[in-house]
């Protein structure tokens, strides 16, 4: 399975050019980055080319099809309701649930491991702070209550981790068993099959939760925050990169800088402008950027620098390419293991109570159902461009994937297709799920990195 | 290959590479070369018979009622749908793949028999549509193995994109909020419903037993002059005595008490009818499993795909075959499952996908490896009774059903540590 099946000692970088012979010429230029060797903004769009062409695609995919999904959504939608600004208010909402739930799953696939406990864990999470503010209960301040569920969801992470790193149970069994068991125990806290709780839109404390997705941010603070965000991202780029080209270190084309940053803008105008159209009537006006959409940002932007720019995060890497390798190396893969399945259930943690506040603040047994959830978020991993093979993908793959799936869910719900409604829920995600998986499959083949019999 | 890795393996473990039971002369000397084996880390079925009895024991002093002969039958009636899964899932597992969608198969089974038979629908006669359903499962699984096996996508992946679609495909085919097989003016519904709620007549059951004995007692018998008078190596007389006779004296108790009055008023004694069909599964998958040459390909994929490939193991085709059984064993399941439920509706539908996590649950705890290449279809029916007889006893006790959950969580995980712990003690585990 997944589990070892990358622990052939085969797969070492050296060995992949001297198995595939018949490869061309791209897959052997796809071993060096051409990326950041590129001196020219030609340059760099020609080595990406060849990237892509080396089954190394990237997002590229994933944003195609988020385009060829609201293309198709809004054409065949009955009034083609799909882009209009409430709905696409309402996807960001649902999406940002399996955004998280994708990141958290991320670090784990990158590992070559699997998680099934994430929709329970984060189900858990949010059942947990919602207890917490509870009044009269524990009434503990919202970001204690928030923090304590993360810490909690955290070691359940490292328990069943330590089962998987130190046991060497295979991770898909350890966490499925970690899904029944929390399963269950969701439905003790609730207080039985029937048990529900709910954070209250009017009293102070409890309304931070229910406002995490829920409320909403003035159009004229989200400009502002949006030209803070922007500016500050776009300075830091531009420093390092100026930085990094005095030392004479090897940097991207500042044309490409510029492009980049430029993207950026462009993408949260765009974001900020649909969600500051009135969604509600002209008596009460709805408008403003959902609190979750920087939330989401704030964990992407974290989940990023931990994987990409920290030593942990290189050895995240290193262990999903070869464990063996990084062990000889000096990884210590129990540490780095353990941790990951740490951070991976707080980050479900996170979502789950995301998900509570989604749904407007009620948590019962019959809120989501975990087996669905951790569908979904692997699907939106793996959909967004993450190896099921372990060592490639990053944090932006889970937050596309999760768009995808969330504007998919939402889409075929908008189809008024009456009794068809209900199978299409789950054979969409199901046949995107597959075909993500395929893509995964056969581009990893044309690289010649998978040497599974 | 196995000595040149763990060169700290105690003689003991190296024994266990050649099956010293083959080479046993004597009962005593059978025991301790099985008593090797089990120190080895192979420790067969042992552990999940321990797990029975503890099981019974810890049920029978919390509540006097769980060994009465009326929950019995009971847990057995409960325990068979859990043993058909773990036995479809075993086909996965000993290849090293595992099949997430047995769960749904199953539902998907139970909804396309039940369709098939509806008299103000297609109306077919009840064997058609039994034998349709098995066919189409069949496919469903076909599919799923040849996705696995020609194209080397992930077991885990395509099974789980194969549930979600049939969950869908199976609301389809509902079409309504419920398919019912329950009106028993019918007779194809009646047989249906009688296959999991019927029972033979006492006599029967005894008549019965003693064919089936006496025909496997004289087929092991032959088999094995046949093999002394041809000079190949034979199991001690006293070991196959011993056999049969416990095999005698299991089916003697089994009847006994499905044979007790277990209703509450009137008569219901009898063996249900689902037992000797639940038997009838077992002995062809093990038959195909220990005897055939597929069978074989199957462990040696498990235990080592390439090498297997290298002696000329077609692995595609294997493969398929091995998903394809694991349907159609799941479609089996599917047709008790209607036949238990009666009724299936969405909400079922949904259920059904849980059922999953006690196959594999029943397969691991029953003695199957995770890892390929371990494991008979006996384990999945001893892992299937655990899981039943857990369900049952927490039942009887009015524990809640979320602390079942939990339950049989934990004894999952207990069965896969057990199993990576054995063979880490195992000399094959490299």
């Amino acid at each position: 399975m997944t589990a070892h099946s990358g622990e052939t000692p085969t797969e070492t970088p050296g060995a992949r050019t001297a198995v595939d012979f018949a490869a061309g010429h791209e897959t052997a230029g796809a071993d060096v980055p051409a990326g950041p060797l590129a001196q020219s903004l030609r340059q760099y769009f020609r080595a990406w080319g060849l990237q892509i062409r080396s089954g190394n695609s990237g997002i590229l995919p994933v944003v195609l099809a988020v385009v060829l999904v609201a293309v198709v959504f809004e054409i065949i939608t009955p009034e083609h309701a799909f882009l209009r600004p409430s709905n696409l208010v309402y996807i960001f909402g649902l999406s940002t649930v399996y955004m998280v739930l994708a990141m958290a799953e991320t670090v784990v696939l990158l590992l070559a491991e699997i998680d099934l406990s994430v929709g329970a864990v984060a189900l858990i999470g949010g059942v947990i702070a919602f207890k917490l503010v509870q009044q009269p209960g524990p009434g503990w301040p919202w970001w204690a209550a928030i923090l304590a569920t993360l810490a909690c969801c955290g070691v359940i992470g490292a328990l069943q981790g330590t089962l998987v790193a130190r046991l060497k149970i295979p991770s898909f069994v350890v966490t499925l068993g970690g899904f029944l068991l929390f399963s269950g125990i969701l439905v003790v806290i609730l207080g039985g099959a029937n048990g529900s709780l709910s954070v209250s839109s009017t009293a102070p404390n409890q309304r931070v939760i229910y406002d995490l997705v829920q409320g909403l941010i003035p159009p004229v603070a989200g400009w502002v925050a949006l030209a803070v965000v922007v500016g500050i991202a776009g300075a830091a780029l531009w420093l390092r990169a100026s930085a990094r080209r005095r030392q004479g270190l090897v940097t991207p084309p500042a044309s490409l800088i510029a492009i980049r940053i430029a993207l950026v803008a462009l993408v949260g105008v765009a974001v900020v402008l649909v969600c500051a159209v009135n969604r509600g009537t002209a008596l009460v006006a709805v408008a403003g950027v959902p609190w979750v959409i920087p939330i989401v940002f704030v964990v992407l932007g974290a989940w990023t620098l931990l994987l990409q720019r920290t030593r942990f995060g290189r050895y995240v890497y290193a262990i999903g390419g070869n464990p063996e390798a990084a062990r000889r190396a000096g990884v210590s893969l129990v540490a780095i293991r353990t941790w990951s399945f740490a951070l991976c259930s707080a980050t479900a943690g996170l979502g789950g109570i995301l998900l509570g506040s989604f749904f407007y603040g009620q948590y019962s047994t019959n809120t989501s159902d975990p087996g669905q959830l951790v569908l979904y978020s692997v699907g939106a991993s793996v959909i967004g461009g993450v190896s099921l093979f372990g060592g490639r993908g990053k944090a932006i793959h889970g937050v596309l994937g999760g768009l995808l799936i969330g504007g998919i869910a939402y889409g075929v719900s908008l189809l008024n297709l009456g009794p068809l409604a209900s199978p299409l829920e789950y054979i969409v995600p199901g046949g995107v799920l597959l075909a993500a998986v395929l893509v995964d499959v056969l581009s990893r083949r044309g690289t010649g990195s998978v040497t599974r019999v | 290959m196995s000595d040149v890795i763990d060169p700290t393996a105690a003689p003991a473990a190296t024994a266990a590479d050649v099956p010293p039971e083959l080479l046993a002369q004597s009962l005593r000397q059978y025991f301790r070369a099985w008593w090797l084996r089990v120190r080895s880390g192979d420790s067969g079925v042992l552990p999940v018979v321990l797990a029975i009895v503890i099981v019974a024991i810890s049920f029978q002093v919390a509540n006097s009622k769980f060994l009465s002969a009326q929950n019995l039958v009971n847990l057995f009636e409960q325990s068979t749908v859990y043993m058909l899964l773990a036995m479809a899932e075993i086909f996965a597992l000993l290849l090293g793949e595992i099949d997430l969608s047995v769960g749904l198969v199953m539902a998907f089974g139970a909804v396309v028999v039940a369709q098939l038979v509806q008299p103000n629908g297609l109306h077919w006669p009840w064997w058609a549509a039994i034998a349709v359903t098995l066919l189409a499962c069949a496919a469903v699984g076909a599919i799923q193995g040849w996705a696995v096996a020609r194209l080397r996508m992930p077991s885990f992946i395509v099974t789980l994109g194969g549930l979600l679609i049939l969950e869908g495909v199976c609301i389809v085919l509902l079409g309504g909020s419920l398919v019912s097989i329950g009106n028993s003016r019918f007779t194809n519904e009646r047989v249906l419903y009688d296959i999991f709620n019927g029972w033979f007549d006492p006599v029967v059951g005894w008549i019965l037993l003693v064919v089936v004995v006496g025909a496997a007692v004289t087929g092991v018998l032959l088999s094995e002059a046949r093999k002394r008078r041809n000079g190949l190596e034979t199991p001690p007389r006293s070991l196959t005595a011993l056999k049969i006779v416990l095999t005698t004296v299991a089916g003697i108790g089994l009847v006994a008490i499905c044979n007790v009055n277990r209703a509450h008023s009137g008569t219901i004694e009898g063996v249900p009818y689902i037992i000797p069909i639940v038997l009838v599964v077992l002995a062809a998958w093990t038959v195909l499993l220990q005897r055939t040459r597929f069978g074989r390909y199957v462990y040696a994929i498990g235990g080592n795909p390439e090498a297997a490939r290298r002696a000329g193991v077609k692995l595609v085709s294997v493969r398929i075959w091995a998903f394809v059984l694991a349907s159609l064993t799941s479609g089996i399941a599917g047709v008790l499952f209607v036949s238990w439920q009666v009724s299936i509706t969405t909400n079922i539908i949904k259920a059904a996908n849980s059922y999953v996590l006690l196959a594999v649950a029943a397969a691991v705890i029953g003695g199957t490896s995770l890892f390929g290449g371990r494991g008979r279809t006996m384990h999945g029916v001893l892992g299937g009774l655990v899981i039943g007889g857990i369900y049952n006893g927490l039942y009887l006790l009015g524990v809640q059903s979320q602390w079942i959950d939990v339950v049989v969580a934990a004894v999952l995980l207990a069965a896969a540590a057990v199993d990576v712990l054995s063979r880490r003690g195992a000399p094959r585990q490299a």
